[in-house]
């Protein structure tokens, strides 16, 4: 019983989350100069179709991801590597690819791809260290090495195109199946420490426009036209919303198109503006439900596959929430990180649909063992 | 244990979002509020200066200067009649023109709206000790784009103007605005990226009258970059005036490179007049031209290359071995088939395969298209680069169109259109920079080249690639036809024989293509100079100009001229 209420949860408040999303594109895009009105409907067939495919996939047994987990992965890489040869740029970024008249973002679908193969492989080789073992002498290659390399060549593929964001996401999800799978508490330490000391050397593969952002970040009044607009403008929307917003359509900073990039990265704030304090925490708290949930299920999970990806998946798009709502409030730097679900963008959507057709999938799995 | 401890970690951070979102709107919400609700910041854009056009020598084609425009903030404005009877006093212009300007171009009321451009600095003055009398009045400086030598090369040059609608919703994402100046056509299109430069401006607060609270910060312009090309200033000015009053092309290209020395088209246009509000008469003229003063016809015109499509028909007769240069005709003036006659310019008698080129004997070239085929000749045309982009960094290039003989639309191919094809009239069009590369590549012997116009953009060098198509075919070859090439100059009967100079070596084709309608013939003169200090390969193209006669008279007199000025 108690399952079959996680999936009706995960259920309510996806479609929530999406119908609230729409409502916000609606206003969005109703009076911009940048997009037309066409966005709303291209999200509106794409939102339905989504939920249809929700639904397959989540029939589709999640253990058939375990077979393709390391093709899904390959195939990825080459996508990865095709970018550089085949793709085109867009916004100053290498990210597009076009397979069959459809553009492809393969950076987006290598967090699912790399989870998957993250999963599969420590499902392969279970650390050694584990709870139950706390004092085995942990492998380093195996347990640590190998996932790393899996994982920092997509990684670098990435922060080439330049996606900053995305590549961190990437390390985070290592660090995430990592944690999870039970490796070695110092390796994770050492490998924290690895981090920090890479700073200064990351700072300066950086584009200069990366640095412009992060500088920004610490003061955006620096350069208000430039970097910092997007965040003040975006700041000026969310707070002049106050507790109860300006009403739907009627956000003067949205509709008199101060805001930039406000139908994708950005649109948290239009839902500030108009909806206010209680529109934003509704939100918000739709998210968490929706993260506590897939959580909860993923801890009923026996299976280390399942539960691997599983925590993979739940982390990736709770940590997507937290920074893309975070950036827009300026606490943390502007990544360009599209908030799941909302945001206008496909290749961002079609992802998170996968995730949670497999999870509820999973869901599904735990009822019937 | 460790799926709680990510547990606890998002809850904290979704705390930390609800923190943060109720001290932006609980805590501060009155103070965004209020910069909000009343539109409290506004952004003045400030334009960054133009990139400038150099040529080859450093001489300024395109310059950059400063002139002050005049600008008034809609929502500024207290007493609108008293300020548009002002600006109508200063301006000496109309009070009604002047609102009706302002009607159309206002976009939103926090964006300046210009009402005129470039007015004299006393104006501006005025203008400027009375600002604070008409709340919402502005004047900018702005810098305004200049062309000294005028209609010289102007379509290599291109123009500046205000970003059209469609362009906008081409390029709004890469930073162009409604305000902005963009290129068009020429350089100034092709390579407008680098000479815009990037747009800067200033934010400022204001409160709810209007005055300005204090500066929120400013971004300075990026200036453009300046573009080198490899154009020769001296050479665009002879070459424009030597096609004065005429319609045509004169094209100038280093042999060894491929650097566009020169480039000239006429009837051609001054680009000034695209930013003069006075010259808006002119501008309008430009597009209703009947002879399409706009038309950059050396790289847009397309025509019949007439005899000069000889030389890829004697390269084919050549190396198809279905000829050689003993191969000899007879010429009685004129060819008969059936019931046509197609004739030759006189009765050439015996002509061989090198005199049949110097002499451009239609009755040699008749036999010799019968013998190769239509297929062959089409082969032939496509191989030194007919139908096809020669990719000059210009916009908007033609490539022609050669017959498909196999593939007609309406009817069979013909003999009569065998023999047509093989003297380059029919359905054969190119562009004069077509022929241009032609020439040069026979002259490299069959190298291919692209043919460029720019040098450096800033300070860096620039060398542009291409997908090249050399010919493969025998040097020897290549030799007889240059035989031929210099007997069109050098024999008595030459048909450039004008171009026969003692310190110099010219070599070349002369063409004369037919047009229907009963107009006069296009004349043409493509060639080169194989031993000058820059070596180079040179086409005149005078459309409807008569006799290739007269094209050869210009040729030689700039080939003088330049010489005399010592480019050569």
């Amino acid at each position: 019983m108690m399952i079959y209420n996680l999936r009706k949860a995960i259920w309510i408040t996806i479609i929530c989350i999406i119908v609230f999303g729409l409502i916000i594109l609606y206003s969005a895009s109703s009076q911009s100069t940048r997009v037309t009105q066409q966005v709303f409907y291209n999200q509106l067939l794409f939102s339905a179709l989504g939920l249809l495919a929700i639904f397959f996939l989540s029939r589709v047994d999640y253990r058939q991801y375990y077979d393709f987990a390391y093709l899904f992965y390959g195939i990825n890489v080459l996508l990865l590597i095709g970018i550089f040869l085949f793709g085109y740029y867009a916004l100053g970024a290498k990210r597009w690819i076009e397979i069959l008249g459809f553009n492809f973002q393969p950076s987006e679908f290598m967090k699912f791809s790399l989870i998957l193969a993250l999963a599969r492989y420590f499902s392969d080789h279970k650390p050694k260290v584990s709870f139950y073992n706390p004092w085995a002498k942990p492998a380093l290659i195996s347990e640590f090495i190998i996932p790393f390399m899996m994982t920092a060549f997509p990684m670098l593929l990435i922060f080439k195109q330049p996606d900053l964001g995305t590549a961190i996401l990437v390390l985070v999800i290592f660090f995430v199946v990592v944690f999870a799978a039970g490796v070695s508490a110092r390796y994770l330490a050492c490998f924290f420490g690895l981090c920090v000391l890479a700073t200064p050397v990351l700072w300066n593969l950086m584009k200069s426009y990366q640095k412009d952002r992060l500088m920004v970040f610490l003061n955006p009044n620096i350069d208000p036209l430039g970097a910092g607009y997007t965040i003040i403008q975006s700041k000026i929307a969310i707070g002049s919303g106050q507790f109860f917003g300006k009403g739907w359509l009627a956000g003067t900073q949205n509709q008199l198109n101060f805001l930039p990039e406000r139908h994708t990265d950005f649109i948290f704030s239009v839902v500030g503006e108009e909806w206010g304090f209680l529109g934003g925490v509704a939100l918000l708290i739709c998210f968490y439900i929706l993260i506590i949930s897939s959580l909860r299920v993923v801890a009923q999970t026996k299976e280390t596959f399942g539960y691997l990806a599983g925590i993979g998946f739940v982390s990736i798009f709770a940590l997507q929430v937290i920074i893309n709502i975070g950036m827009v409030l300026g606490l943390c730097p502007i990544v360009g990180i599209t908030l799941p679900f909302i945001s206008y963008g496909r290749s961002s959507f079609l992802v998170f649909i996968l995730m949670f057709g497999f999870l509820i999938n999973l869901a599904k799995k735990n009822k019937i063992l | 244990m460790r799926l709680k401890i990510l547990k606890i970690i998002i809850t904290c951070l979704f705390g930390c979002l609800v923190l943060g979102l109720g001290y932006i709107q609980i805590i501060r919400g009155s103070y965004y509020q209020s910069l909000g609700v009343h539109n409290c910041i506004r952004v003045v854009p400030v334009e960054p200066s133009r990139g400038r056009i150099l040529d080859r020598n450093g001489i300024i084609l395109a310059d950059t200067q400063v002139s002050f425009d005049v600008m008034v903030v809609p929502q500024e404005i207290k007493d609108k009649d008293a300020l548009f009877s002002f600006l109508s006093e200063v301006l000496q212009a109309k009070t009604k023109t002047l609102l009706n300007l302002y009607q159309r171009r206002k976009l939103a009321s926090f964006a300046p709206v210009t009402l005129a451009e470039n007015i004299s600095r006393d104006q501006a003055i005025i203008l400027e000790e009375n600002k604070f009398r008409f709340s919402g009045l502005l004047v900018e400086v702005r810098s305004k784009r200049t062309y000294p030598f005028r209609e010289a090369g102007a379509h290599v040059l291109g123009y500046v103007g205000r970003v059209s609608p469609e362009r906008m919703e081409k390029f709004k994402s890469y930073g162009y605005t409604i305000e902005g100046m963009t290129g068009y056509s020429g350089l100034e299109e092709y390579y407008d990226n680098f000479l815009r430069g990037g747009e800067g401006g200033v934010q400022i607060e204001v409160n709810n009258r209007g005055q300005q609270v204090r500066l929120l910060g400013m971004k300075v312009a990026a200036p453009g970059q300046d573009i080198g090309t490899t154009l020769d200033a001296r050479i665009q000015q002879l070459s424009q005036s030597f096609l004065a009053g005429e319609r045509g092309v004169i094209a100038v290209m280093d042999l060894d490179t491929g650097e566009i020395l020169g480039l000239v088209s006429s009837p051609s246009f001054d680009p000034n007049d695209f930013l003069d509000n006075a010259a808006s008469q002119r501008r309008a003229s430009y597009f209703t031209d009947p002879h399409a003063a706009l038309l950059n016809r050396a790289i847009q015109g397309q025509y019949p290359p007439g005899s000069v499509f000889k030389i890829p028909i004697a390269i084919a007769a050549l190396n198809t071995k279905k000829l050689n240069e003993h191969t000899s005709f007879i010429c009685n003036g004129f060819y008969t088939l059936g019931n046509r006659v197609f004739r030759c310019s006189h009765a050439h008698g015996v002509q061989d395969f090198i005199q049949a080129i110097a002499h451009s004997c239609n009755v040699y070239f008749f036999h010799t298209g019968l013998i190769l085929g239509p297929k062959t000749m089409e082969e032939y045309a496509h191989l030194v680069g007919l139908g096809r982009l020669t990719n000059i960094d210009l916009p908007y290039e033609e490539k022609g169109s050669v017959p498909r003989p196999d593939a007609l639309a309406k009817r069979r191919w013909s003999k009569g259109d065998t023999l047509n094809f093989s003297i380059g009239q029919g359905d054969l069009l190119v562009t004069p920079i077509q022929l241009l590369r032609m020439m040069a590549v026979v002259a490299r012997d069959g190298k291919d080249l692209l043919p460029s116009v720019i040098k450096s953009i800033g300070s860096n060098p620039v060398r542009r690639e291409a997908l090249m198509h050399d010919i493969n075919i025998s040097k020897v070859y290549f030799e007889k036809i240059k035989r031929g090439m210099r007997g069109a100059v050098a024999d008595e009967a030459g048909t450039a024989s004008l171009l026969l100079m003692n310190d110099m070596i010219v070599l070349g084709k002369t063409g004369t293509a037919q047009t229907s309608g009963g107009k006069s013939n296009h004349a043409w003169f493509v060639g080169f100079c194989p031993q000058t200090k820059t070596r180079i390969a040179f086409c005149v193209f005078l459309e409807n100009g008569g006799s290739s006669y007269n094209a050869c008279r210009i040729a030689s007199e700039l080939l003088r001229e330049m010489k005399k000025q010592e480019i050569l």
